[in-house]
């Protein structure tokens, strides 16, 4: 290298910044985690929409499965509700008779 | 651990996800993407806007660098991409002569008019060859290393810094066979 070129690469390294700054990278890091949350955001919509568009579309079939379902459990799911209330009644403690006494 | 190791692991955590690991690439490669863009357009602020949208690009994109290459390079290509795309756009070569003096520290010079000359030579060099100018002289990029940041043929880069060089030697009135 010729006494030039250091020259030259000495007034070019006035314009040097500096080493760490603090303030450049947070801000960069910021900018970076608004993108991310904006990408999150725009996966969690694209998600949603097309959950709600499948959804719409099968709910008629759903629809008919579902009051089948629900008709044929009704009378096991009250029998389930009303054991639970004697329990509790009968023992007068809901955290013993759930099992969650310490 | 050597920094082209650490970078590689930094950026292999990134790929994978972490801002953390490209937290600190940030840290790393701020001050050689600034001064290189300082170089390159002249105007500090906006230098400073381009090197946080490279960082920007950069996230995107991390996916796609491979393993082992340079980071600095790629951040620089970026970089310089994105000074072309705001160039066109915004019609700033015209005002790149005005802003290029506009924003200088004067206070820290210790010959000013050197640094004063070497800044007009700059700003009076062809945008590839500043580019070239800036990378292969200013930065101690190779001239293979600057070609493939700037996406030039290599013996395109080293005939943008010979005439460069040149140049800028002329305008500071120094003698090429000074060494």
């Amino acid at each position: 290298m010729t006494q030039a070129d250091d020259r030259l690469k000495a007034l070019f390294a006035q314009d040097e910044p500096a080493v760490r700054d603090t303030v450049f990278s947070t801000t960069v890091m910021e900018k970076v985690m608004r993108r991310r949350f904006q990408e999150d955001v725009a996966m969690l919509s694209a998600v949603s929409s097309v959950g709600a568009g499948a959804l719409w579309f099968v709910w008629p079939m759903l629809q008919q499965a579902l009051v089948a379902v629900s008709q044929g459990l009704a009378p096991a799911l009250g029998a389930v509700a009303l054991a639970a209330c004697v329990v509790l009644v009968v023992s007068a403690r809901p955290d013993r008779a759930l099992g969650l006494e310490s | 651990m050597s920094p082209a190791s650490l970078d590689e692991a930094l950026v292999a955590a990134a790929q994978s996800g972490s801002t953390e690991a490209f937290s600190r690439l940030v840290e790393r490669h701020q001050q050689a993407l600034r001064a290189f863009l300082r170089r390159t357009c002249g105007d500090w602020a906006q230098a400073d806007d381009l090197a946080q949208e490279t960082f920007l690009a950069a996230w995107s994109r991390i996916g796609r660098l491979k393993a082992g290459a340079s980071v600095r390079s790629w951040l620089c290509g970026i970089g310089y991409n994105k000074h072309l795309t705001a160039v066109r756009s915004a019609g700033r070569e015209r005002a790149r002569g005005a802003s290029y003096e506009a924003d200088r520290d004067e206070t820290a010079d210790a010959a000013p008019e050197d640094k004063l000359a070497l800044e007009r030579a700059m700003a009076g060099l062809p945008e590839e060859q500043r580019a070239c100018v800036a990378l292969c002289l200013a930065a101690d990029f190779s001239h293979a290393e600057a070609a493939e940041a700037l996406n030039m043929p290599l013996g395109t880069v080293k005939s943008h810094v010979t005439r460069g060089r040149a140049r800028l030697l002329q305008a500071l009135g120094v003698s090429d066979d000074a060494g």
